[in-house]
């Protein structure tokens, strides 16, 4: 297969999707690293892989309507519908059901290696490969929300988004940089409303991006909630 | 058969109380040397041994004692360490000799011993030590212990008739447990005296800073509550409530989501709710509805319960329960078990209480067809039942009112269990209003049945609800958005700290109050009630740890979080192998050798980072601004006052060259002749004895001073206090005065309360 065709063969995969790869990337930052003997449903796959790993403002076509529009921000602006597909890239997400307090002392108690169960403090087990202290944000991601998380489209706009009824794939443990393609969605007041029905969680997420976000996570916690430091 | 039974309870109470079950109108003989102990004599026909002379007589608790070998008994004569392998010595104290000698006498020529020691684990070691004593003089006597658990007459004559072998599992469950507890408690409370006290010399009440393995942990959820409350920041929320009126009746929604904490979501989703104009009922739910009646009382629970209702301390309830046991009025108050054996006859127990003047019309009820077999707990030690009343006693023949209501407790609690459940029914509401949903609850109470017995659970109706149908919609008659503020948790409460101690294991039922009294007796936790603040109160006392208590906890964490022993982990570990043993899983020596390589590694942890410890220690209570980081803003309340005025004293005291070294170290109350008095004032004033109850923010300092001596050292006291806050924003004002006790110092802090410390001259 030539190189224009089987460029057509992958945008057409990302796009069903909800991912307009933008041509500079496909031929001149994807393509030229794969192996020609890589059969087609690989090289699909791959694709898809490393465009969710990607900075979508590097790696996403930008069409009218797969990003939001100018005047998105217009607060006066009741609500409306976006048809889309969006593509967009998280960027913060917060518990808003619970207080930031309740969450920085969740996190120092993980911190510490201990968990709660009722009254009775148990100490958690590090896992062998724990790796950047997933097993300690376990316990935080199980939180009820609802969210409020930053989103980040194609042309590098930022929208804040409030999950209105409980999305999958939504919570405080998903990677930042993760991809969500949004359709039909609703959006009042120049916040976008998420709901299961007009969101899908791609997944992904984008390296050094998620990893400040995590490492910055309890001083944001705390700041948001008025603590300065003491000495 | 015949021949002569020796007979040994725990204590001479319930020894004199069995031989008059056993043998009427029974003889006591006074027992040599020491005049407390009697030995009662009758004859008695056990179904074992046909007729026989039976001694009974008992101990006062446990017999032997055990300490390491005299050479490592001096705190210098070795490094701390070596006290995990020091050889230990068991011996009798000096003032149980004259009871161990009479057992001795007492088991020759007898042909059994029958040992009628609570039945516990404690009881159980206690019985091996007098067993060890009985066999040196007596090496054929026959073994048995009673099983028993009141000493209602029914149940003593049935134990006395059905003898079991003693437990040897469980008493090496407690020789193991003293054994650590000494080792550990030793080399720990050595090392950390001789490090740590010449830096706190001055706040220090006694000489020692001692360690505890179940002390410690203790004290670590008091300071773990302490910073919660420190550190607590208070956010903002917000909410959604949705009025409506129907049929006159004003119903209030509430948001199935309580509160947000971001002010522009909910914004937008409160102007989604207006926009959708009306709301639609999506559940509408009528159910027959029950509040459960009390599970059977544990030992745990009638602590808790006693802070919460009967406003005593744990300890305190503990000691009038054990009283009212040892009178026979209630079964053996240490228990786990919440759910009574099948084969008991309640009904039999709850007639007994038929003839009260407050509940017997109630018990009469139970009895007239409202019994009901108690709810089953999850909880059974295998050894006793769960507490209740064995016999009724009229208020009038109880000693005080603490008793009394100790005792009405335990009775209401025991025909509440014997009671229905409350039935009622209740209604549930649920509005989609936009995309929320909106909730409102009812309760009709129907029948109160438990609850007119046990005043202690609340449960009452709301107001009646409108009807509603499923599908129904209506423009509410006011939806609006409101805001608030997180509070803080409160300082703990005494039956949070069991409730804690208990899911963490540390301490049995039998040890957690003495472990709680430890904490304050050593002056690393204060307690005052709570609600003071706001003037309020409900007679709770609740737990602040001391300058010196949070130092500890804070310096232990630093040394290393895993393992520290501010935290429960390592105790716990140590009671699961305590239980193993009482199972036959593990043995004594097993256990002991575990637990000590685990406290030694934490101990050499310790030692090679003592710094650590220090560095947390030396800020707190040496810098011009200890403790508790003084300046004018942090004095606003009054633990850091109390930290304050102890600091103060302790200056004092430390200020004085005068004074006799002794005073320092004499247990207060115990050597008051020789003892200096300020010393002494200073050393037992550390707590101030707790603040007043009738004026909290006024402590009284009431001990036997000597007004001139006392008036100077406090008059210095107050100078260096002056000049701790010169830089106060507000510095403490102070004056003195004389009175006809005494004299009066009074000082006044930014917050405009008054202070006293009065001296009485005597």
């Amino acid at each position: 297969m030539d190189s224009t065709n089987l460029a057509q063969e992958i945008t057409t995969h990302l796009l069903s999707r909800g991912l307009h790869p933008s041509p500079t990337w496909l031929t001149t930052t994807f393509l030229p690293t794969i192996r020609p003997t890589t059969p087609l449903p690989a090289l699909k796959q791959t694709a898809l892989f490393r465009l969710l790993a990607s900075d979508i403002t590097q790696t996403l076509q930008r069409t009218p309507s797969s990003v939001f529009p100018p005047d998105i921000h217009n607060a006066t602006i009741r609500e409306r519908r976006l048809a889309g597909p969006i593509a967009v890239q998280v960027l913060d997400i917060e518990d808003i059901g619970r207080s930031r307090w309740s969450q920085v002392e969740a996190l120092e108690a993980a911190e510490r290696g201990e968990t709660t169960k009722g009254r009775e403090i148990i100490r958690a087990v590090r896992a062998e490969d724990g790796g950047e202290g997933a097993d300690a944000d376990a316990d935080v991601a199980g939180s009820g929300g609802p969210h409020k998380l930053v989103l980040q489209d194609a042309q590098g706009v930022n929208v804040f988004g409030i999950e209105l009824t409980a999305v999958e794939g939504v919570g405080v443990g998903m990677n930042i940089g993760a991809k969500i393609v949004l359709r039909d969605v609703l959006v009042a007041r120049g916040v976008v409303l998420l709901e299961p029905g007009s969101v899908k969680v791609e997944g992904g997420k984008i390296e050094g991006v998620h990893k400040a976000w995590r490492e910055g996570r309890k001083e944001r916690l705390k700041s948001a909630a008025g603590i300065t430091e003491r000495g | 058969m015949g021949g002569r039974i020796l007979c040994v309870a725990e204590k001479p109470s319930i020894a004199r109380a069995v031989a008059q079950h056993l043998g009427g109108q029974v003889q006591a003989r006074n027992v040599p040397g020491i005049q407390w102990v009697k030995n009662y004599e009758f004859n008695y026909t056990f179904p074992p041994w046909g007729a026989c002379t039976v001694i009974f007589t008992s101990v006062a608790g446990h017999l032997h004692t055990i300490d390491f070998d005299t050479r490592y008994r001096s705190w210098n004569s070795c490094q701390p360490g070596q006290l995990f392998d020091a050889p230990v010595v068991t011996s009798i104290d000096d003032d149980k000799k004259a009871i161990a000698r009479n057992i001795e006498t007492q088991a020759r020529g007898a042909r059994t011993l029958f040992i009628w020691t609570d039945c516990d684990r404690e009881g159980e070691h206690i019985g091996t030590e007098i067993r060890d004593v009985a066999l040196k003089s007596n090496p054929r006597l026959e073994v048995c212990r009673a099983r028993f658990s009141n000493i209602e007459r029914a149940h003593v004559v049935n134990a006395a008739r059905n003898p079991v072998p003693l437990d040897e599992r469980q008493a090496n469950a407690v020789a193991a447990r003293i054994e650590l507890d000494l080792r550990i408690g030793a080399a720990f409370t050595r090392m950390q005296t001789l490090q740590l006290r010449p830096m706190v010399e001055q706040m220090l009440e006694s000489k020692v800073i001692s360690y505890g393995s179940c002390q410690f942990p203790t004290l670590g959820f008091v300071v773990d509550r302490y910073f919660r409350v420190k550190n607590f920041v208070p956010e903002q929320f917000w909410h959604i409530r949705v009025m409506h009126r129907k049929d006159d009746i004003d119903v209030t929604f509430n948001w199935k989501r309580g509160h947000l904490f971001d002010r522009m979501a909910v914004t937008i989703i409160f102007e989604r709710c207006i926009m959708a104009r009306t709301a639609k009922v999506v559940k509408m739910q009528k159910k027959p509805t029950s509040k459960w009646k009390p599970l059977p009382l544990t030992t745990v629970e009638l602590q808790k319960m006693g802070s919460r209702f009967l406003r005593m301390d744990s300890q305190r309830v503990m000691k009038i329960a054990e009283e009212l046991y040892t009178k026979g009025w209630i079964s053996y108050p240490r228990t786990e078990t919440d759910q009574f054996d099948r084969g008991m006859d309640l009904r039999k127990l709850v007639e007994k209480q038929c003839p009260d003047g407050q509940w017997g019309p109630y018990a009469q009820g139970l009895m007239n067809g409202g019994f009901n077999q108690p709810r089953q707990g999850r909880n059974n030690d295998k050894a006793h039942p769960p507490i209740h009343p064995v016999n009724h006693v009229a208020a009038s023949h109880l000693r005080d009112d603490e008793e009394r209501r100790v005792y009405e407790f335990i009775v209401r609690r025991f025909l509440a269990c014997c009671s229905e459940d409350a039935r009622g029914e209740a209604t549930d509401v649920e509005i989609q209003y936009g995309t929320e949903i909106f909730r409102t609850h009812g309760l009709l109470v129907l029948q109160r049945n438990y609850l007119d017995v046990y005043p202690y659970d609340k449960w009452v109706s709301s107001q009646q609800l409108p009807n509603f149908t499923l599908g129904e919609t209506f423009e509410p008659t006011e939806a609006k958005m409101l805001d608030g503020k997180t509070t803080a948790p409160g300082f703990l409460t005494e039956p949070e700290l069991i409730a804690l101690m208990d899911a963490n294991g540390i301490g049995t039922d039998a040890t957690m109050a003495e472990h709680i009294a430890k904490i304050k007796e050593r002056a690393y936790v204060m307690t005052r009630p709570r609600g003071r603040a706001t003037g309020g109160g409900t007679g709770l006392q609740e737990f602040i740890p001391t300058t010196l208590g949070v130092a500890l906890i804070e310096g232990y964490d630093n040394v290393g979080f895993e393992t520290s022993l501010g935290k429960p982990f390592l105790r716990k570990e140590m009671e699961l192998l305590m239980k193993a043993i009482c199972a036959g899983t593990t043995t004594r020596n097993d256990v002991v050798h575990q637990s000590l390589e685990q406290y030694r590694e934490v101990f050499v942890r310790t030692t090679r980072q003592i710094n650590v410890l220090k560095e947390v220690i030396i800020p707190k209570i040496h810098s011009p601004s200890g403790p508790a980081r003084l300046n004018a803003s942090h004095l606003t309340n009054l633990e850091q006052l109390e930290g304050y005025t102890s600091l103060l004293l302790h200056d004092t005291l430390h200020d004085s060259s005068a004074l006799d070294p002794a005073a320092r170290v004499g247990r207060a109350g115990r050597s008051s002749e020789r003892a200096d008095p300020v010393a002494l004032c200073a050393i037992r004033g550390a707590g101030f004895g707790g603040p007043s109850v009738a004026n909290p923010a006024r402590h009284v300092l009431d001990r036997r001073t000597r007004a001139d001596a006392g008036t100077e050292h406090l008059r210095r006291g107050l100078r260096h206090f002056s000049a701790c806050v010169s830089s106060a924003r507000s510095p403490p004002q102070f004056g003195t005065e004389e009175t006809r006790e005494g004299f009066r110092v009074t000082f006044w802090c930014g917050d405009g309360a008054g202070h006293d410390v009065r001296s009485s001259g005597d």
